[in-house]
């Protein structure tokens, strides 16, 4: 097989001790992410970004690179294990994805059975983070050569696609959602346009040349905007914390929970490989399938463990799932996946079909890295909870100004100017009020990540033909995208016409 | 959600549309060899985002009103921590970073809950000191350091 040949390479890469300690530190930072209120995966990923830039200053390009994405792709799913630690013995979810698991993991924790609701979620993690990656493995080579076949015409309407799946799941107002797309694509259009080298809208400002830095809007409109809220809203907290007690799954729990972890697994995998729908609505669907499957589904609400086991399964198997279009086709499904689109862009490298050509280093060292991570992850989460269910206990009083001056250090670490921080603190205030009035954040980030790609490849379709619109519509692949689009758009409009509520996607 | 807020976002977006259409039209048509210039897409863009928040302010209208719900936002503790934010971006190529990292921490600290002077005191100390000293000292990085 080719490509177990690749993933050997790939451990290669992973192994090495610098990247074992990063993908340590990216899991280990992660799951305290996913246990803390007040950040979620996105601001973490976004606010480690300038840490992992200088950290890995000395190495050469492709090293750097693959290290730093080994580090913030840590974050990412670790916070997925972390997030159910919150929900189980508090009833608070840590981030959005874990917010069903709190339904029968805080009954369970009530009953005295914390420990096992907590050790059955790690292990459905587990499987979950391993199956995605199985399939990760299997469909990326396919996967990236058929989207080399594509030309401009349909990577602009793949990109389309992507842009309108997000809107289409990402808030109450599809308009409002439609609102921030294009406001982001809009503020991708400020500094040197890349084919003409015409500068737009920078008013001879120096720093507009280059355009919005992408770390500054996401910092300021995640982190800051995070925190900005939890002083505003004076977050309660109340609610005592639930004691952990035995930590290993009785056979009983494992026997009930083994079906709803594989069924769960696979779920979160294909829902994550769709773009817009993360791992909040696999969560949710997992959920639901359960308990219309289970025989007992008046157990369900009242601490069954299989509405521990799927949910938890699914929202890490999606986290997996979505770096399948990331990294192969180059279209982040979701914010926090455009975010690490925006970091390997910053390290010159492209997401899509060539980066299995091109950076193999990159793909494969990130691959197998989460294969190891995932292991790690394990093994933090089964003996470690106790030490977790600590670091709830941070008081808010030092956390939120400490996320401060991270955001601040952490831009100006890589801006080296002040006009930056002065955007950071802007975007800040537009993410709080934005965010409170439902407009939400993540297709802006998205589709500033994407809009320059987007225009380059709308305008090198049209030059190709002589400036023929037509063409995004004669190419059959291209209209099949566009198609896709305007259905997800649609649909959840109808539905709610009808007046059926529409699961929405608050992790973006 | 809230009815004045999206009236209000409406009309900022509508004028932030009608910008951008306008200004693009005073790109210059420096694209040779193809009649796709640099303009096409931000007034493209424009008018979309034109079309939608004409959408939105329709929305509001039809919407009902709802009175604020829950606790009054906390606008005091927040607007201390702000401004001393701002006071901590325009300060620090000045004053340097351990300075102003130290006194915004301390401000943070104490906005948000009084007291605790020798615990608020340590913590900030040890975050700028520590953070100045192994980005500067460890990683070869470079910030501000202190006034001469």
């Amino acid at each position: 097989m080719e490509a177990v040949q690749f993933l050997m390479n790939g451990f290669g890469v992973a192994m090495q001790w610098h990247n074992l300690l990063f993908a340590f530190f990216g899991v280990l930072i992660g799951t305290a992410v996913g246990v803390l209120p007040g950040i979620g995966p996105m601001s973490g990923v976004a606010l480690l970004i300038p840490i992992t830039a200088t950290l890995t200053s000395g190495l050469d390009p492709q090293s750097a690179a693959a290290s730093s994405i080994i580090l913030l792709a840590g974050v990412y799913y670790g916070a997925m294990y972390g997030g159910s630690t919150t929900s189980i013995l508090l009833n608070t979810p840590g981030e959005s994805s874990s917010v069903v698991t709190a339904l029968d993991g805080y009954q369970m924790a009530r009953q005295g059975r914390a420990g096992a609701a907590l050790s059955i979620s790690a292990i459905g993690s587990f499987v979950a983070g391993i199956v995605s990656l199985l399939g990760l493995t299997l469909l990326a080579r396919p996967l990236s050569e058929l989207a080399l076949s594509f030309g401009p015409a349909e990577y602009f309407s793949l990109m389309l696609l992507g842009l309108c799946a997000v809107s289409g799941l990402a808030g109450g107002s599809i308009t409002k959602a439609l609102i921030m797309t294009v406001a982001g694509l809009l503020l991708a259009t400020i500094g040197m346009d890349s084919i003409s080298g015409v500068s737009r809208f920078t008013y001879d400002n120096a720093y507009l040349y280059s355009g919005l830095e992408f770390l500054t809007v996401a910092v300021g409109l995640f982190a800051l905007g995070e925190v900005f809220r939890t002083i505003l809203d004076r977050d309660k907290e109340d609610g005592s914390i639930a004691k952990v007690g035995r930590i290993l799954p009785t056979r009983q729990d494992m026997k009930e929970s083994t079906a709803p972890i594989v069924r769960g697994s696979l779920l979160g995998f294909f829902i994550g490989v769709l773009p817009g729908a993360g791992a909040t609505l696999a969560s949710f669907f997992s959920y639901i399938a359960e308990k219309k499957l289970s025989k007992q589904p008046e157990k369900f609400g009242r601490g069954a463990i299989a509405g521990v086991a799927a949910p938890e399964s699914a929202n890490n198997g999606a986290s997996g799932g979505a770096m399948i279009p990331l990294l192969t086709m180059g279209i982040p499904g979701s914010g926090t996946t455009a975010i690490l689109m925006g970091a390997l862009i910053m390290y010159n490298v492209q997401p899509g079909p060539l980066l299995f050509e091109d950076n193999p280093e990159v793909a494969w060292g990130l691959i197998a890295s989460m294969f190891i991570g995932n292991v790690m992850l394990l093994a933090l989460n089964m003996p470690l909870v106790k030490v977790f269910a600590k670091v709830i206990e941070t008081p808010a009083k030092y956390l939120l100004p400490i996320i401060i001056a991270i955001s601040i250090f952490g831009v100006y670490a890589v801006q080296f100017n002040t006009f930056d921080l002065a955007l950071l603190l802007i975007c800040g205030l537009l993410g709080y009020f934005l965010s409170k009035n439902d407009y939400p954040v993540a297709p802006l980030v998205l589709a500033l990540v994407l809009g320059p790609m987007i225009e380059n490849n709308m305008r090198r379709a049209l030059t190709a033909s002589n400036g023929d619109f037509s063409i995004f519509i004669t190419s059959p692949v291209s209209l099949i995208f566009l198609v896709i689009g305007a259905l997800w758009i649609s649909i959840p409009l109808l539905m709610k016409m009808r007046g059926r509520s529409v699961i929405i996607n608050e992790e973006g | 959600m809230n009815k004045t807020f999206d009236r209000y976002a409406s009309i900022i977006f509508l004028v932030i549309g009608i910008f951008f259409v306008v200004e693009s039209r005073k790109i210059g048509a420096s694209s040779y060899g193809s009649n796709v210039g640099p303009d096409i897409f931000p007034i493209g863009l424009g008018v979309l985002l034109i079309l939608l928040s004409i959408k939105l302010f329709i929305e509001t209208i039809k919407m009902k009103s709802e009175t604020g719900k829950g606790a009054k936002p906390d606008y005091k503790r927040f607007l201390i921590i702000f401004a001393a934010a701002v006071l901590y971006v325009a300060l620090l190529e000045p004053l340097g970073y351990v300075i102003t990292t130290f006194l915004f921490l301390v401000i943070g600290f104490q906005v948000l809950e009084k007291g605790g002077w020798v615990k608020t005191i340590l913590i900030a100390f040890a975050f700028s000191f520590g953070i100045y000293y192994v980005f500067v000292n460890v990683l070869q990085g470079s910030l501000p350091g202190f006034p001469i």
